[in-house]
């Protein structure tokens, strides 16, 4: 890494070039410290910049897209939902705990920028196989970092998942979400547009934390990497409560024009995006700013990654007011600077101009044009021979049950409070996607994550495309409308060819499917260098989906338990010989390879409105859609929540093309299983039939504690009792070791 | 007036069961292969700077403090007070 | 259910005009040092103290409850759970005692369907002072399984005797780990009940009637 200025920096010759030729002479030390925090991947998506440019990004009720600092879109009656996703791997795979923990915190402060209430989380994780101690030291203190710090602050973890999968071992990710519900007329922009106005940095102290954090959330993980702790922040979620509510009550005042806060590059991005954006300038005197340590360098203050601080911009007339709400929440807050129409960020110390650079450089970062090439393994893994058809299926199921990525994950989520703020009506476990109430009002907001990294792996295309359709059918199934997305993009090194030309087609997958569905991206995280130098080893592509829909009315809430006997059981959707990725090949039988589950995004769009039309007219008692270990799983899953038992016959859809295992365990997309009362059989074929969706009776559920399938060359049954003890200790065994 | 350096040590009592230092016992060290560690307490602690005339008013200091504000609960734990090296 | 309610900031408590206190549940300091210890000695508290000793309503909900513990409303320690972990679920619990500022208004023996959550609800007291409790039918909730038995396996977090809430000798605080307000509407309730609404009812009755 070159030395610029007394410092070393990750900037390529021909972008130092640049950057002396834009100023006119060499920066300084604090200056070339600032832009190259800003470039670097982790701030400035250089590489991802033009893949990103497929995503759909507009819809009437979109009120904030990407480039802001959380997704806002407006579900009515005045009120807006801002959500979005972010990425924590790095730290993460160092310091578990903290690493997780201020993903939380970070991810918190997104949204509360906006001026809204933080009320849901949700993680969407991704850690080596359990059988590694390393992975489950990372798993269960990834876990109690969010658990300790959401808990806390009081807002509740509402969903997530976890995938296990050798190729996380060194490199866990872990993805945080949050949403926020608020009032559409208290939203904040993240731009400084009033000259004049005045920067009033506010929460935690400014230390030695976290220089070079961003530097080396791009850089890979090596040996070296454990000295690298520094870099990690400590949580500290108790400040963080108090700046929640003191921001929250600010806001009410009206005279906050914008708002942003200092999370990866410190005072440094925060500044420069709300000049940058607002098309101002501003002068900040670092005399001002409150230190935790003596003797800090402007090049320290600029870059430190304290936690726990906001950048409010406020209305002159209003400071005094804003102050003593910050003194009533005893919150640390000082006047740092002020909003000029100079376009350039000038930083002044003891009088004196220490640094000056032009707002917009720092978001003028250069693209780089990145090399594609198909990998080879594509083509090689999709022909492989298929196993040998296991010859007692009901073994074969009460395996899967016990599988790390099919297992109940209790052992997660009993440790969030999901019960706080009162908004949880459909809680983990209960459905496909959560469900919170808006207050004071009938309606709902459904949330989930989605990902599939070993679909993904095996075809970028269509397993990003994957992602999206079984997101939204969570949302679906739970009675609810999807209405918006946000990405976190998950891969290795974009430098190499191969990384890249996956990253590229993934997007492709998700851009197609989500202009079919008509879901806008509003938002989304892109995180490279996810992969182990030593090892050579990158991570699966991990695209993981937040998706946000609205319910009109909480009467149309509907869960995946079964809920009496007699109920009939529907299958809705075709099944294909698509066991590529599945878990089923992985856990059973050791495999990687096969053909994927293909998306048809016509077919998608036609079963989802299915869905939401045949539960809107309360057709449907369960709802459960089809995706890892197939209908057999989805089905085996309602009979456990609901302590029901069925009787299921398959001649309806077996064909000679399909084996057995196939039928049972493929994960194809567009499949719903549902069950009805019996009265309502033919309105739900009729409706199947107006949205042209193949439409099959499976069965019925019985009071009987058995999971019974017949077919014509032979019976499979399963024992409830059995199947729950498999399915929900099978976690928390690991775990106790 | 010197500036004395106190630890206070917060453990359960042994009627409140101690389940963290059970754990790690029993699932980390025993198991990983130290099976003459017989016996594992967890606990909390701090270190504190004290300005007090002497070493002997620097402990009453804290152990007035300690029980004033109930730094530990006298019915579930026990406080060691240790002057520490400077 | 129609009372009037105000959420006071700490600092601004200044009299005790209120006919009750409630202290709700949370992470009062970040639950730094233990859970509740800081808060209790909030001035706010000191007036909370004088409210009791008027023989008025006081209810603690979870970390309400270890803020009553630390500041010596009410007798006993809440340790961490036995499980190590933070534990967010649905339990039963059994009423021990109608003869309360809360309980006036619920059967004996009641099953009630509540949601726990917290890491410090372990309720351990030295064996004397358990006696105590016993003798003076201050035990207001034991967690029991679905049938209103008193088993381990009802007992999420370790504590002593199942007990999940006690109330004082004048029988006018109460501290309870689940929390009724979350319990309270039908739509909350995985089991569509609304259990927790009948702590504040008692309150409303034991008010309308002093």
């Amino acid at each position: 890494m070159p030395m610029v200025s007394g410092v070393k920096v990750d900037l390529k010759p021909d972008e130092l070039k640049y950057i002396k030729k834009t100023l006119g002479r060499t920066p300084n030390m604090v200056e070339i410290g600032m832009i190259d925090i800003m470039w670097s991947e982790h701030c400035s998506y250089k590489s991802s910049t033009p893949v990103l440019k497929m995503l759909p990004t507009k819809a009437s009720y979109v009120v904030a897209g990407p480039g802001e600092d959380a997704g806002v879109i407006d579900i009515g009656d005045g009120m807006v939902v801002t959500f979005r996703i972010e990425s924590h791997n790095h730290p993460s795979a160092i310091v578990p705990y903290d690493g997780a923990a201020t993903g939380i915190g970070g991810i918190v402060r997104d949204i509360l920028c906006k001026g809204a209430r933080p009320v849901a989380l949700l993680d969407p994780l991704r850690f080596g196989s359990l059988t590694s101690g390393h992975s489950r030291w990372l798993f269960e203190y990834v876990i109690k970092g969010i658990a300790d710090y959401g808990n806390c602050i009081g807002v509740p973890t509402v969903g997530g998942e976890v995938e296990f999968d050798d190729s996380f071992e060194t490199n866990c990710l872990v993805n945080v979400c949050c949403l926020g519900i608020g009032r559409k007329e208290d939203f904040v922009p993240s731009k400084a547009t009033n000259v004049g106005d005045v920067l009033i940095l506010m929460g935690g102290s400014t230390g030695r934390d976290g220089l070079g954090g961003v530097t080396f959330a791009s850089r890979v993980l090596t040996d070296k990497s454990e000295e690298d702790r520094p870099a990690v922040q400590i949580a500290d979620p108790f400040t963080k409560k108090l700046i929640i509510e003191a921001t929250l009550e600010a806001i009410q005042t009206g005279y906050v024009h914008g708002l942003k806060d200092l999370g990866g590059g410190g005072l440094t991005c925060a500044a420069s995006e709300l000049a940058g954006g607002g098309g101002t300038g501003v002068d900040i005197d670092l005399n001002k700013i409150f230190l935790r340590e003596p003797g800090m360098i402007p090049y320290e203050i600029m870059l430190s990654e304290s936690q726990e601080r906001m950048a409010f911009i406020v209305d002159p007339q209003g400071v005094e007011a804003v102050l003593n709400i910050f003194k009533k929440w005893e919150v640390a807050c000082a006047v740092i600077g002020e909003v000029t129409d100079t376009e350039i960020m000038r930083l002044m110390k003891d009088g004196e101009v220490v640094g000056e650079l032009p707002a917009k450089i720092l978001d003028d970062a250069p693209v780089i044009p990145r090399q594609t090439r198909k990998p080879a393994y594509i083509d090689k893994l999709k022909h492989i021979e298929s196993p040998e058809l296991p010859r007692n299926l009901t073994e074969t199921i009460y395996q899967l049950l016990g599988s790390p990525n099919i297992a109940d994950m209790g052992w997660v989520y009993h440790q969030y409070d999901h019960e706080v703020g009162v908004r949880t009506v459909v809680k983990p476990g209960q459905s496909d996607a959560a469900v919170l109430r808006v207050l004071n009002t009938d309606r709902g907001i459904a949330v989930t994550t989605d990902g599939n990294s070993r679909h993904t792996y095996l075809d970028p295309y269509h397993g990003g495309a994957g992602c999206v359709a079984e997101a939204c059918r969570n949302i679906v199934a739970v009675g609810a409308k999807p209405l918006a997305m946000v990405d976190a993009l998950n891969f290795g090194s974009p430098e190499d060819p191969e990384i890249f030309w996956t990253f590229s087609e993934t997007v492709r997958g998700i851009a197609d499917i989500c202009k079919v569905l008509e879901l806008p991206c509003v938002g989304g995280k892109v995180s490279f260098y996810n992969e182990d130098e030593a090892r050579k080893k990158a991570v699966k592509p991990s695209p993981v989906l937040m998706v946000v829909g609205s319910l009109d009315s909480l009467e149309n809430i509907t869960t995946m338990d079964f809920k009496q006997g007699g109920d009939l059981i529907i299958l809705l959707g075709d099944t294909f010989n698509e066991l590529g990725g599945s878990e089923y090949y992985h856990f059973i039988h050791h495999l990687e390879g096969g053909i994927v589950p293909q998306t048809d995004s016509q077919r998608e769009k036609q079963v989802l409105e299915c869905i939401m039309d045949a539960i809107n007219q309360k057709l449907v008692t369960a709802c459960h859609d089809c995706s890892k270990g197939g209908l057999a799983i989805a089905i085996a899953k309602m009979c456990m929540k609901g302590n029901l038992g069925a009787q299921i016959d398959l001649t309806p859809i077996e064909s000679p093309e399909l084996r057995m295992d196939e039928l049972l365990f493929s994960e194809s997309h567009s499949r719903f299983i549902l069950s009805i009362k019996k009265d309502h059989l033919n309105a739900i074929k009729e409706l199947a039939d107006q949205h042209s969706v193949p439409v099959y009776l499976l069965g019925k559920v019985t009071q009987e504690p058995t999971f019974a399938l017949s077919y014509s060359s032979g019976k499979i049954k399963c024992e409830l009792d059995k199947m729950k003890k498999i399915w929900l200790e099978t976690i928390p065994k690991i775990m106790k070791g | 007036m010197t500036e004395y350096t106190i630890s206070i040590v917060i453990e359960n009592k042994p009627a409140a069961r101690d389940p963290e230092g059970m754990t790690i016992q029993k699932n980390l060290i025993n198991r990983g292969g130290y099976s003459m560690i017989t016996g594992v307490r967890s606990g909390k602690y701090f270190r504190m700077k004290v300005d007090a005339s002497s070493p002997d008013e620097a402990k009453e200091i804290v152990f007035k403090m300690t029980n004033d504000l109930r730094i530990f609960n006298p019915i579930a734990h026990v406080c060691t007070i240790n002057m520490e090296e400077t | 259910m129609h009372m009037d309610a105000d959420l006071i900031w700490h600092a601004y408590f200044r009299d005790s005009e209120y006919n009750a206190a409630i202290l709700p549940g949370g992470f009062s300091y970040g639950d730094h040092l233990r859970a509740g210890i800081i808060a209790a000695f909030s001035p706010a508290m000191d007036i909370v103290k004088e409210m009791a000793k008027e023989g008025k309503p006081v209810l603690g909900i979870c970390n309400g409850f270890q803020i009553l513990v630390e500041s010596g409303l009410l007798p006993g320690a809440l340790l961490q759970n036995d499980c190590l972990t933070f534990v967010c679920k649905w339990v039963h619990l059994r009423t021990e005692t109608s003869n309360s500022a809360f309980t006036n208004e619920i059967e004996k023996g009641a099953i009630l369907k509540m949601p726990i959550a917290h890491g410090e609800g372990r309720y351990f007291n030295e064996e004397n002072s358990l006696k105590e409790l016993n003798e003076n039918d201050q035990i207001v909730f034991r967690y029991c399984d679905e049938n209103g038995e008193i088993t381990s396996e009802a007992n999420p977090n370790g504590a002593f005797e199942n007990i999940a809430g006690i109330c004082n000798i004048e029988r006018n605080v109460l501290g309870l780990m689940p929390h009724p307000e979350r319990a309270s509407e039908l739509i909350l309730s995985p089991y569509r009940s609304s259990d927790g609404l009948k702590i504040f009812q008692s309150l409303k009755q034991f008010l309308e009637g002093r």
